[in-house]
């Protein structure tokens, strides 16, 4: 009683690390999955047709007004009941927060986009430039310096949110402290540690964000 | 007399329940430059976006070069497909009253980028061709500077060139010195009088009158989405045969007038 004892914690150092690379598989997976997917709604919202506007509209609403958490245990418990589709437990995590993560994603590029004036889209189709080169080489890369600061920010919290795969058992950073606090009776060290771990693992995003701005920055000078 | 390279029959424009172009019929014949002038909200930049396929048209035809480059939507068979008009927009160059350069591209990646897309040039063969634009317009020394260091005339003379780069039929020039500064106006002014005398059919919407009285071969007055009269310089500054000419005539007059 009374004093701090994060020795013991330590000893438990490797398996936290193999932690950290579940915790960095999942942000890496479902980051990926979210940035497709953000990027695809963001252009559907654009469209005036309504078999594109509508879909995306009830997709971003849907997923970014219910719980991440409620939506990875539905898709783990709830989906092998339906469809006989079972993706595992790191699976169900990372498909979850990939598509939850892509509805914010797509109303950052969604604001990204639409800040590229209207007649740079008129100066290239005057051109002849079709919609994909037009996208590529003329609207995006004007967009992602609109886009870089609050996509860093969600993809911090992304990576924090990770730890609601604990939820269904995925051995993620947060699971392994679980465990660990449970054996040694030691939540207070062990979180403080898992703390610090997710540090050293959303900070180099933040950097890498950060350069990122700089880099899209220059390029303009 | 060959063919006209533009022509515009019955053209029909509206925005709503507003009726922007009412029955436009224009020949255009190749290597002619037309100027353009009329009263805000007459309809003229409108007809260029609509020559451009910049906006879709109710009613009535745009041919250029013996292809249908678009139909009215309200008419039987509807507006030509995406194909033909991407291959349309190669045809035709245009130059906007804001440059709408590309931000982020130097001059010289602003002028090779369709040629190297659309045309599938290689880089080598688009820059060579670059670089001869840029001495046409002038700016040589600028192709790897980026838009936002050049003055506004430099600018538009970039945005000339890069039109001119996928070698269109007609260029269409949208007031292209409306945002400049008094003293850049002679140079953009310059380098277009340079294309007419080389032959670039060219279809000029400005207020620049003495642009008009020296370089057109026709000047066309446009008013309320139509228009209204169409003759040689001298004769449509000297001798107008409409009233509503020459009350536009004067009225401009008047204010140049009083400006000096």
């Amino acid at each position: 009683m009374g004093e701090f004892q994060f020795g013991r914690i330590l000893a438990y150092l490797p398996d936290l690390l193999r932690g950290v690379g579940v915790t960095l598989q999942l942000g890496l997976i479902s980051a990926s999955l979210g940035l497709v997917l953000g990027l695809g709604l963001a252009l559907m919202k654009f469209s005036r047709h309504p078999l594109a506007y509508w879909p995306a509209y009830v997709y971003v609403e849907f997923f970014r007004t219910t719980p991440p958490l409620v939506q990875i245990v539905w898709l783990y418990y709830g989906l092998p009941l339906i469809t006989g589709w079972d993706l595992g437990a790191f699976g169900s995590a990372a498909v979850a927060l990939g598509l939850n993560i892509g509805a914010f994603y797509s109303e950052i590029f969604r604001a990204g986009l639409a800040g590229v004036h209207r007649t740079q889209w008129q100066a290239s189709r005057v051109l002849g430039l079709g919609l994909t080169d037009t996208l590529r080489y003329v609207v995006l890369p004007q967009a992602i310096r609109n886009v870089l600061p609050p996509m860093g920010t969600t993809t911090i919290y992304l990576i924090k949110d990770t730890a609601l795969a604990s939820a269904i058992g995925t051995p993620e950073l947060l699971r392994i402290g679980q465990l660990i606090s449970v054996e040694t009776f030691r939540p207070v060290e062990t979180l403080t540690i898992v703390a610090i771990l997710y540090f050293t693992v959303t900070y180099p995003v933040a950097l890498f964000v950060e350069w990122l701005e700089r880099r899209f920055r220059i390029a303009r000078a | 007399m060959e063919a006209p390279l533009i022509v515009i029959d019955k053209l029909v424009k509206r925005y709503g329940a507003h009726t922007v172009l009412d029955d436009v019929d224009l020949d255009v014949q190749t290597g002619q430059a037309l100027v353009v002038i009329g009263p805000s909200g007459s309809g003229k930049s409108t007809l260029l976006r609509c020559i451009a396929a910049l906006e879709p048209i109710q009613r009535g035809s745009i041919r250029i070069d013996g292809k249908l480059a678009a139909k009215g939507e309200e008419d039987a068979g509807g507006p030509p497909n995406t194909a033909s008009l991407r291959e349309l927009r190669q045809r035709v160059g245009m130059v906007f009253q804001q440059f709408n350069l590309f931000p982020h591209l130097t001059v010289l990646e602003n002028i090779t980028l369709a040629p190297r897309r659309v045309r599938g040039m290689t880089r080598e063969a688009a820059s060579s061709l670059a670089i001869e634009l840029l001495r046409k317009v002038g700016l040589e020394e600028k192709r790897d500077v980026y838009p936002e260091r050049l003055s506004g005339g430099q600018q538009q003379r970039a945005a000339i060139a890069r039109a001119l780069a996928m070698q269109p039929k007609v260029m269409l020039f949208d007031e292209v010195t409306s945002a400049l500064d008094p003293e850049l106006v002679g140079e953009v002014l310059r380098t277009m009088r340079q294309l007419a005398e080389q032959g670039m059919t060219m279809l000029v919407v400005t207020h620049e009158m003495g642009f008009a009285r020296d370089v057109a071969d026709d000047v066309i007055f446009m008013d309320k989405g139509k228009i209204v009269e169409r003759g040689a310089p001298q004769t449509i500054f000297e001798s107008p045969k409409e009233t509503r000419t020459r009350a536009f005539l004067e009225r401009l007059l008047d204010r140049e007038g009083r400006r000096d």
